[in-house]
Formats: structure tokens, C-alpha cells, sequence
């Protein structure tokens, strides 16, 4: 089981793959992405993941962004699940990455009994 | 400077942070913080290492500044990433600070439960032998912690 991390903070992506492995998930490859083209690069020639944990605010391509980019015209990784990972709770930011595709939302600062719980049904 | 929110408000918010600094350092750092303090003031002066920013936006404006020392930043984000210190890159320090006032920032809004409060990404600052200078408006509330690594020093003008 494959999951992306889409963070532009080196940092985040090291709490969110420790999280993960601490929540009890079989990950066999965590891959990370310092933003949302970089990830979409990575995706065009590797769509085997089981769910991509993306943050919001990211220079180049931001999250929302990302999750329409995703979402768009590219058989093999449309389907993919999406989960928002940032402290940004705004409902207004929160409805329009929905709408745009997003498949959940995670709170920071969250616990790996967070994960567990918000992640179970994409990776359990 | 910042603009005037109602005191009720900005008691809210104080006690959210407090709250949230506790429950982020015992659940992610696995680090026991002690409450060391809270004071008031319109200017002062910061000579801590590291500085990450949050601006608050919405029903309620202002700044929070998360302040300590390089070694402390480098073992707290040590243990909430689960490496070894040594380990650490500057860029990882960097995003560390900026990460910290991140999650404190996300945690004080949650704990207080306000709507209508946007945060900005945050904005960090690692560095050595600096002498920077506060000024408010109103009255900057300062929140000191203490851990086994050091202090935290916690600044919001609201």
C-alpha cells in the first residue's frame, strides 16, 4: 500500500509519514511532494497510490488546485482519494476543496489516533 | 499593530492557546510543559533564535509569535518527527519554527472555538545574535512555558 504526502514543509511531511506508520497502517512506500505540481509530475508517471494526504497553502500549485488538477483528465489517477492536511478549518476553504474533488479534511495539530480514525476507511 | 478585539474574546483566545501549547507538546512532542507565566506589554524587545509567525485575519486580527532557542526548536522538532537531532537540516529547523506557530495557532482556534478567525500561513525565522523590537497598540499578552529542553515564549497582540 502506497500513500503521497503533497507538504511544502519538509518537516510536516516527516510528522504526517510518522503519524501514518504510528497509526498502525500497512504502508509498504510513503513518496512526498514538496508541492502540488510536483506531486502532479510524480502522478503522470506513477498513479499507484492508494490515497494522497495534501496540504492547503503550497507555493507553485496550492491544495485546491491540486485536487482539481487530479480530478481532471487523467484516467489512471482521477479516482485517487484525497485527503486535506492543514491547520486551515475554514468552512468556506474546507466546502471548496469538497467540491473540487477532496474525499476528507484533517485538523493540525492531530494525533495518530486522529489518523487512525480519519484515515481507516481509505487505508484500512 | 493590530486593531482592538473585545477583551471576552481575546480571553477566549488566550485561554485556547494555553490549552492548545499543552495538548500539542504532550501529544506530538510527547513533552510535559509547565505554564510558567503571563504577562502584558506594548513594546519589548525579542532576542530569541527563533521566531514563527501566525497573522490572524477575520472577526478577530493580530499576530502570535512562538519564540525560543535554536537547541530547544532543534530537540522539540526532533522528537515530534522522530529523528535524531543531528539529523535535522536547517530547512527542516526552518519549517520546524514555522510548523510549531502553525500548530499553535490551529490548535488555540480550535480550542476556542471562534469562528470567522482566518490564520496565514506562517512565517519563520532561525537565526543567531538578532535584537528585534515589538510594538502594539494594545497590549501584547505573553505566555511563557517551560520544558525539560528550555523555554517557549509565546507572544499575541490581539
Amino acid at each position: 500500500m502506497r500513500v503521497l504526502i503533497v507538504d511544502d514543509s519538509s518537516v510536516m511531511r516527516k510528522i504526517v509519514a510518522r503519524g501514518l506508520r504510528q497509526a498502525g497502517f500497512k504502508i509498504t512506500d510513503i513518496l512526498e511532494a514538496g508541492d502540488g505540481q510536483e506531486a502532479m509530475n510524480l502522478l503522470k508517471t506513477d498513479s499507484n497510490f492508494k490515497l494522497i494526504l495534501s496540504d492547503w497553502n503550497m507555493p507553485v500549485m496550492d491544495g485546491l488546485q491540486f485536487v482539481r488538477e487530479v480530478r481532471g483528465n487523467i484516467p489512471q489517477i482521477k479516482n485517487i482519494p484525497i485527503v486535506m492536511v492543514t491547520t486551515e478549518g475554514g468552512e468556506s476553504k474546507v466546502s471548496a476543496a469538497m467540491e473540487a474533488g477532496a474525499n476528507g479534511h484533517i485538523k493540525k495539530p492531530f494525533t495518530p489516533e486522529t489518523l487512525q480514525e480519519s484515515l481507516q476507511r481509505f487505508l484500512g | 499593530m493590530s486593531q482592538s478585539s473585545s477583551p471576552e474574546l481575546i480571553e477566549k483566545l488566550l485561554a485556547g492557546l494555553r490549552q492548545a501549547v499543552t495538548e500539542m507538546m504532550n501529544s506530538m512532542a510527547m513533552t510535559e510543559v509547565v505554564f510558567a507565566g503571563r504577562e502584558s506589554a506594548n513594546s519589548f524587545t525579542i532576542s530569541a533564535e527563533v521566531v514563527g509567525l501566525v497573522r490572524l485575519s477575520g472577526h478577530m486580527q493580530g499576530m502570535v509569535g512562538v519564540t525560543c532557542d535554536q537547541e530547544m526548536l532543534r530537540v522539540v522538532v526532533s522528537k515530534i518527527v522522530g529523528l535524531p537531532p543531528e539529523e535535522l537540516s536547517q530547512e527542516d529547523l526552518l519549517d520546524g519554527a514555522a510548523e510549531l506557530a502553525n500548530m499553535v495557532c490551529g490548535g488555540m482556534k480550535t480550542k476556542a472555538q471562534i469562528g470567522g478567525v482566518d490564520l496565514s500561513p506562517p512565517i519563520a525565522i532561525v537565526g543567531k545574535e538578532f535584537v528585534s523590537q515589538w510594538k502594539t497598540n494594545h497590549a501584547t499578552h505573553i505566555f511563557t512555558f517551560q520544558m525539560e529542553e528550555g523555554g517557549l515564549r509565546i507572544y499575541s497582540s490581539l
